[in-house]
């Protein structure tokens, strides 16, 4: 009863552009989210019935027996089948809510039949999709800026939930979608798509989705999974089967281009230039972009002796991670270029000044034998 | 027995008479009570194990 | 044991035990600090357990304050992501094993032994033992926020590997602090069961005791079965942390989800520990201010059985997402569903009691009732938490975080506060202010309510819990929240108010301080002797 009069008040007093959707569960655009807004709903209504039923019991006994109008009391204190009803109406209600819960649950579970398969790797702290069978891989950072984090400037409408690379996804085909983690556990959540599952790392978990109508969907990891777990955004992005085609037709070329630029003599310059990109999307949340890092879990990298002085330890720590450490391996994340560029990069920054250029051919080498 | 068997199953469900409950505590060993619980407990899980799993078929 | 004593010897040390009770009374004890240092006076002792639940209350509070203001508004404003989920994670524990279950034991301590009509607790020194373990476990663990690297920062959960692999070095001293919290858990589970099965007045049988007595005997159970579990979880964290081990390290072959599984195995029953005496406290309130008997008494203990049992069945719903298999999934909806059943039963119980009654609304009664309405809300997001396939969307949202909130601050904070207004008068022998009850009680109610209502609606809309910053459609939301919970805190300054008043003076209240209270702790003077029922009380049971 509170209930429905709270959300009674509160909606008759707000302006209409209060949007249905963004007080309650979004129906969404999946027949599976379909089908669970609407067991939300009929569990919401059942509970709402109760309730209105119990809560009125409750305010009537309080109204109609207060002792200040001269109520008495009576002295009943047992009654076996009135106890047996109110045991047996919530078992029935129950078992009746089981029935289409279960339904759907099994068509959850079944991940067969499926037309692509996307792999799903979380990371502290983004996204890595790998699309099974066609050899398009790449990272998905937040993409809103720091500064609007910190206030220094006004926050974009999309804020927090925008990302560099979304997730694209053919419209009407069946997804199934794998999902792992290289470190700790995360959740790969989309409201829209009512998929969540955690990402648990040396598990591979199975989900699936088809999406109904094209459209850009917008979710966020939903597992702690330490300082940035807020920062780590999700955005499917729907389209029609033969854009799809068309997108990963043109991803594929795009990998093959970067394939070949390991091979060729890179300038300083240019690594610097690719590297403090990839420096700003992957590295500077924990050691922050001056590098000073957050001491001790993530040390300082502007003036490290230890790293300045050996190259190749500081391409090894990159590309293998330091284990039982949050430093992740990044062989997988990232490609020789990025790598490369990186490495040199932090060579070369805020005043550690060494002079060297890592080339992407090193790195390749290093990265095709593990 | 099987008077050992509806007072576990009433707790199980949690409706209980009084005149009942009463004989129970005078009348009943406590030892047989704790081990047809332990007993019935394992019956529940046995039965929920099966329902969910032909549910799952 | 005792059988097998000469039955001289066992009569003689009776005397002995006796004679120096009567000696205590004549030569006074340790004063000042040391008197309350090596109290082993159930009284004192649930005393000391209140006043530490209050403090740690107050500092759990605080934290929760620092999250509600730098949620306030999207984007960062006041403290870093590391330090905000130190708050959270803080916050939880402290509220968990510092505020919530000490306070219960502090009652049980103080009443458990006047109800039942016995001279003390059965084993009173090492009553003061698991006291004192309390203060030490929750230095060590707030000493952890001034540590290199801070405080422990993965949730009150502690999911492995986020706790272990990536946990600052701090997680050793949280481990540590656990361990002596549960050990103290499990020595004062012991004491209440001991003196709950050994020292009841002549006369009284099991059936017979209060229903708050009833709840703690079976919550003591309850501890005894689990912190065994929540201690074997955090020493494999240890094992994993400092020894080389691999037990939630699936790079060495093992299992993250097996902590959540081991977690959850005790964190279930768990959340039944803290609301479990919670029912018991109403179920005594209610019949006193109604004047009339608990409706179904022996329902009401047969379904606390009940649901202690069911609680041991539930745990992976905590864990829907998590990828167990569907008929794992499957068996721990049903079973879920089946917990409700029994906990309706309850609310049917007090709402049957109100009917036909003589109400008056003391606060003690105010509370007992707003327990009712929002225990019950409580109860209904539990129910919707249970339908597997809609978990899928609540889980790890604001829509979770309202669930336990209602049940566990409306809930088990609200019977607390019941028991403290019902049982003042013959702690202090003065009623509490009525005025100033009547405030703190409803800038409670508003608070509480403003607080975590619109949570339920910021979850739905897709907000997960444990994040420091959020996107601009949950901005609305958050701000209610925000000035709800910091009515809600600054409203618990009255309650402070209220009962350091009440110690001090006011009116003077009579050995059957509430008209229609009736358990045995209304046959002794108001305020309660130092010691009482040395000797046995005549019992009659006709009540219940």
């Amino acid at each position: 009863m509170r209930l429905v009069w709270t959300v009674g008040l509160v909606s008759a007093g707000l302006s209409s552009k209060v949007l249905a959707n963004q007080w309650n569960m979004p129906v969404g655009v999946t027949d599976v989210s379909r089908e669970i807004h609407s067991l939300h709903m009929i569990i919401f209504w059942i509970c709402v019935a109760i309730g209105v039923v119990v809560f009125g019991a409750l305010f009537y006994s309080l109204f109609r027996y207060r002792r200040s109008r001269g109520a008495r009391a009576s002295n009943f204190h047992e009654h076996t089948t009135l106890e047996i009803v109110w045991t047996v109406v919530p078992l029935l209600i129950l078992v009746a809510m089981a029935i289409p819960a279960t339904a759907t649950l099994k068509k959850m579970y079944d991940t067969s039949e499926a037309d692509l398969d996307v792999m799903i790797t979380g990371q502290q702290w983004r996204w890595r999709y790998s699309y099974l069978g066609e050899e398009v891989a790449f990272t998905s950072n937040l993409a809103t800026p720091r500064s609007q984090v910190e206030g220094k400037s006004a926050k974009s409408e999309n804020y927090l939930l925008e990302v560099d690379e979304p997730l694209v996804l053919p419209v009407g085909q069946k997804v199934r979608l794998l999902m792992t983690s290289d470190d700790v556990i995360h959740s790969w959540w989309v409201p829209d798509l009512a998929v969540k599952q955690d990402a648990v790392p040396g598990f591979v978990n199975e989900n699936w989705v088809r999406i109904n109508e094209p459209g850009i969907y917008r979710g966020q990891c939903a597992e702690l999974c330490g300082k940035d777990h807020a920062f780590m955004p999700v955005v499917v992005k729907a389209v029609e089967p033969p854009e799809f085609e068309s997108w990963l037709a043109q991803r594929k070329e795009a990998a093959a281009q970067a394939a070949l630029g390991v091979d060729r003599e890179w300038a300083l310059e240019e690594l610097m230039t690719r590297g403090e990109q990839v420096y700003a999307t992957i590295c500077a949340s924990c050691h922050m972009p001056d590098g000073q890092g957050s001491p001790p879990a993530f040390p300082a990298l502007a003036g490290n002796q230890t790293m300045l002085d050996d190259a190749d330890y500081h391409i090894e720590t990159v590309i293998n991670g330091v284990s039982g450490s949050a430093m992740p391996a990044f062989r997988s994340t990232l490609n020789a270029v990025e790598l490369a560029a990186v490495i040199t990069y932090e060579r070369n920054a805020w005043g550690n000044d060494t002079g060297e250029a890592i080339q992407p051919a090193r790195i390749a080498e290093l990265i095709d034998s593990p | 027995m099987w008077r050992v068997i509806q007072s576990v199953l009433a707790a199980f469900f949690g409706v209980q008479k009084e005149s009942r409950r009463t004989e129970d505590f005078t009348h009943g060993r406590g030892f047989v009570f704790i081990v047809v619980g332990l007993v019935m407990a394992a019956l529940l899980v046995g039965l929920l194990v099966l329902v969910a799993s032909l549910a799952a078929e | 044991m005792a059988s097998h004593l000469p039955t001289g010897s066992s009569a003689s040390q009776q005397q002995s035990g006796a004679a120096e009770m009567t000696s205590d009374t004549h030569h006074s004890g340790p004063t000042g600090l040391m008197r309350w240092l090596l109290t082993t006076n159930h009284k004192e002792i649930g005393t000391l357990y209140l006043l530490f639940s209050l403090a740690m209350f107050f500092i759990g509070g605080l934290f929760a304050m620092v999250v509600r203001a730098e949620l306030f508004q999207p984007g960062l404003q006041l403290v870093q992501p590391e330090f905000f989920n130190q708050m959270t994670t803080m916050h939880g524990l402290i509220m968990v094993f510092g505020a919530v279950m000490p306070a219960f034991v502090g009652l049980a301590n103080w009443m458990v032994p006047l109800q039942i009509g016995a001279p003390d607790m059965a084993l009173p020194r090492l009553n003061n033992f698991s006291f004192w373990l309390l203060p030490v476990a929750f230095t060590m663990l707030l000493a952890t926020l001034v540590m290199p690297g801070g405080a422990p920062n993965f949730g009150w959960t502690f999911y492995a590997p986020l706790s272990t692999t990536y946990a600052p070095p701090s997680t050793t001293f949280f481990i540590f602090s656990l361990h002596l919290a549960g050990i103290s858990s499990i020595l004062g589970a012991i004491n209440i069961i001991a003196t709950i099965l050994n020292l009841r007045a002549p006369g009284m049988r099991m059936m017979d005791m209060p229903l708050f007595v009833w709840t703690w005997l079976i919550t003591a159970f309850l501890l005894i079965a689990v912190m065994p579990v929540l201690a074997g979880v955090i020493t494999m964290m240890l094992l994993d942390i400092h020894f080389g081990t691999s037990f939630f390290n699936a790079a060495g072959g093992g299992d993250p989800v097996l902590f959540q599984h081991l977690f959850w195995f005790f964190g279930h029953p768990e959340v039944y520990i803290m609301i479990l005496p919670a029912f018991g406290i109403v179920s005594v309130i209610i019949p006193t201010f109604a004047r009339k008997r608990l409706f179904g008494y022996a329902s009401m203990v047969y379904a606390t059985a009940s649901i202690a049992i069911l609680s041991f069945l539930v745990w992976a719903h905590h864990m829907f997402v998590v990828g167990l298999p569907l008929t794992a999934e499957l068996f721990f909806m049903y079973s879920t569903m089946l917990i409700s059943v029994p906990t309706g039963v309850k609310v049917f119980n007090w709402i049957t009691t109100l009917f036909r009654g003589s109400l008056t609304f003391e606060p003690p009664m105010l509370f007992a009732l707003a327990f009712v309405v929002l225990f019950t809300i409580g109860g209904f997001s539990g129910l919707m938490l249970a339908i597997s396939p809609a978990d899928f969307q609540y889980h790890d949202t604001y829509f979770v975080v309202a669930h336990f909130h209602y049940v566990l601050v409306p809930g088990a904070v609200f019977a607390i506060m019941a028991a403290v207004y019902y049982w003042l008068p013959k702690w202090t022998g003065h009623y509490p202010h009525l005025r100033l009850s009547q405030w703190h009680f409803w800038l409670s109610v508003v608070g509480v309510n403003l607080t975590f209502f619109p949570m339920h609606f910021a979850g739905l809309a897709g907000m997960p819990r444990r994040i420091p910053d959020y996107s601009l459609q949950f901005a609305d939301f958050n701000m209610i929240t925000s000035i709800g919970g910091f009515l809600f805190g600054l409203s618990q300054l009255l309650f402070v108010l209220v009962v350091v008043l009440c110690v001090r003076g006011g009116r003077k209240a009579p050995a059957q301080a509430w008209e229609g209270a009736e358990d045995l702790e209304w046959t002794v003077p108001s305020p309660a002797p130092l010691h009482t029922f040395e000797t046995p009380p005549d019992f009659t049971p006709y009540r219940h």
